[in-house]
């Protein structure tokens, strides 16, 4: 992809990231706004920009890039363009374990990402099994319809764990489950951008493997892939970004699918191009959804979720169409 | 896939806030009034004092259905935690044989058989109990519920109890259906009197502002449309977020960070955590430890405890006022 491309993202994720420090119920000036970032000025224009807007923004960034380097990967591996972790069931899968760790207590800002992993991980293997006992894992379709039954099974799920708690947990759990990052606190935040940072770089560094894949499974091992592990290794990164993004900021859907494409439409077809180019503008998406999310309805919000749905429906019934 | 009951229940959980459902602990000083009301109400009059055996008792209630009952009501299912108070605060307490998962108030109530919840009830949990009447929260949530109690020919009778008004007529109409109005005459007026008490006292030259908390994640508070409302206007404050219709609208943090409220009433355990989080020290009046401890077990509910409540709520302005001016 060409270097002006390139520049295009980062302006488009620069653009969305001012925006979302600039806008917000309390008018700041730009000057204003500079200042607080590095601590200078007003106590409350410092607190409402560092505190919520920064962390809102942060949030937002790092689940738009884990979303969208989710997605491409596993849009590649599977030669899938419908694949997406929210679609696959995946994200629900690491909410089921992010429910799970926080029934027992584990609230932890460490140990939720690995208790969403590991639901996220379950997800993966029982969406490939479902879709290879219907002879299905070529058939974008079936691939698709496993996931939906999966992402059922982990809403029962959830919905059995909640039965139990009180009026303010599930509460918030809902809320929760709709997605928002409107709770991002820096010390989650730190936690989520090491296990986002280890995750995206593995990607990075299996790319190729991706390349190959995409080729078709014959055709990879021909060229010297352990299709197995790779494809394996390339799932569970694939889990691992979703899941940090789900205990970040709960169920955002869509962003995996719609990303991938839009980088693909640019021009970049590498895998290691696409993940990174995905990684941009899914951060600018989520950004700029947010943006839209805590604006269009003041002074109330709406989940995050429901405003990357709006965009992502009408996109996957688009590509759905050209699919079959 | 499952997001319509998802919202559903979004829907359920956010709309039955703060009316009742918040579980809330007893708290024995605040009971006294109404225990005194009682006391006094019931040395006044003779135990037959308001009773009109022979003619039936009817009432159109809120669903539109007229109750009708022969006879005073004796086993009483009360699946509203406002009405389980009133009942026990009219001296009819025995005469309940269910109450809801939510009920605290008063201790006795809590002797009473749990039924679950008093939205969506487990009917036939209720219609175990064999009550000869049923109190039901109007919600629509509800209407499924009443219906079927309808068709077990049970009476019911459903009510909201959403605002100060809401607890004389309530307090009325459960007068006339356990046969003691002069009690239930008695108890409204005290409620009535307290709030008015308050109400009189001398407002300052600038009213304080407040913000109510209720959650956190969203980020929940109480609008026009709530009792809590009502209740900062009588203790002589105003709500920032007056403006807003609903009872418990969601805001988002930078917006109560603008409206800039003088004052934050919230819970001891919610206090706690809103000074030690970062993102609420946006927040002027968090900044500043303008948080006031509000007493959830005195200020949850709508119910007869309503006047003791406003006494609260006034007294822990005035004293937050007076350290704050010098």
């Amino acid at each position: 992809m060409s270097l002006s491309r390139w520049l295009l993202l980062a302006v488009a994720l620069v653009a969305a990231c001012a925006a979302g420090l600039a806008l917000g119920p309390v008018p700041i000036a730009p000057g204003d706004v500079v200042r607080a970032l590095v601590g200078a000025g007003e106590p409350q224009a410092i607190a409402i920009v560092r505190d919520l807007r920064l962390s809102r923004v942060v949030l937002a960034m790092i689940t738009g890039a884990g979303l969208g380097m989710s997605g491409a990967a596993l849009q590649g591996t599977l030669r899938n363009a419908l694949a997406e972790p929210y679609l696959l069931g995946v994200s629900g899968g690491a909410a089921v374990g992010a429910v799970l760790a926080v029934v027992a207590g584990l609230t932890a800002a460490v140990a939720l990402p690995v208790a969403a992993f590991a639901g996220a991980a379950c997800a993966v293997v029982l969406v490939l099994l479902v879709a290879r006992a219907a002879r299905g894992r070529a058939d974008p379709r079936i691939l698709l319809m496993a996931g939906v039954v999966v992402g059922a099974f982990a809403n029962a799920a959830i919905m059995v764990l909640l039965a139990g708690a009180g009026e303010g947990t599930v509460r918030s759990a809902l809320w929760w489950m709709m997605g928002s990052v409107a709770g991002a606190d820096w010390a989650t935040i730190r936690w989520l951008t090491l296990y986002a940072l280890g995750g995206g770089v593995a990607l990075v560094a299996v790319a190729r493997d991706i390349d190959l894949l995409a080729l078709g499974e014959d055709a990879a091992a021909g060229l010297g892939v352990h299709v197995a592990g790779a494809t394996r290794r390339i799932f569970l990164l694939a889990a691992l970004l979703a899941a940090v993004t789900v205990a970040g900021a709960g169920l955002v859907g869509f962003v995996g699918l719609v990303v991938p494409a839009l980088a693909r439409a640019l021009g970049v077809r590498r895998a290691r191009e696409v993940l990174l180019a995905s990684a941009v503008l899914g951060a600018a998406l989520v950004v700029g959804a947010d943006v839209v999310a805590r604006t269009v309805r003041a002074p109330a919000e709406l989940p995050l979720g429901a405003v990357t749905a709006l965009i992502g429906v009408p996109f996957f019934l688009v590509r759905l169409r050209r699919v079959s | 896939m499952a997001t319509d009951a998802r919202v559903a229940c979004i829907r359920r959980v956010l709309g039955s806030f703060p009316d009742w459902s918040e579980p809330v602990v007893f708290s024995a000083p605040a009971f006294r009034i109404v225990a005194a009301a009682t006391l006094v109400a019931s040395a006044c009059g003779t135990p037959g004092d308001g009773r009109s055996r022979a003619a039936t008792i009817e009432i159109v209630d809120d669903f539109g259905d007229t109750l009708r009952l022969v006879r005073p009501a004796a086993r009483i299912v009360s699946l509203n935690p406002v009405i389980t108070e009133a009942l026990f605060a009219l001296g009819a307490g025995a005469r309940v044989v269910g109450r809801t998962h939510w009920d605290s108030s008063p201790v006795a109530a809590l002797a009473v058989p749990d039924l679950g919840d008093g939205m969506q009830p487990n009917v036939e949990a209720v219609l175990a109990t064999r009550p000869d009447l049923i109190v039901l929260y109007a919600s629509n949530g509800n209407r499924a519920a009443a219906a079927a109690f309808h068709r077990a020919g049970v009476p019911t009778l459903t009510m909201h109890t959403d605002r100060v008004a809401d607890l004389p007529r309530a307090l009325q109409w459960l007068g006339r259906a356990v046969g003691d109005t002069a009690t239930a005459r008695r108890v409204a007026d005290s409620v009535t009197r307290s709030l008015d008490a308050v109400r009189a006292l001398p407002k300052g030259a600038t009213r304080a502002t407040v913000f109510w908390h209720v959650w956190d994640a969203p980020v929940i508070t109480i609008g026009a449309g709530s009792y809590l409302n009502e209740l900062v206007d009588i203790a002589g404050a105003r709500n920032v977020f007056g403006d807003l219709q609903r009872p418990s609208p969601q805001v988002t943090m930078e917006s109560v960070a603008q409206r800039n409220p003088d004052f934050i009433l919230a819970g001891p355990v919610a206090a706690r955590r809103l000074r030690a989080d970062a993102q609420w020290q946006a927040v002027a009046a968090v900044r500043k430890h303008h948080i006031l401890v509000i007493d959830t077990a005195v200020v949850g509910r709508p119910g007869v405890r309503m006047g003791e409540a406003a006494r609260f709520l006034r007294a822990a302005l005035d004293s937050a006022t007076r350290e704050r001016r010098p």
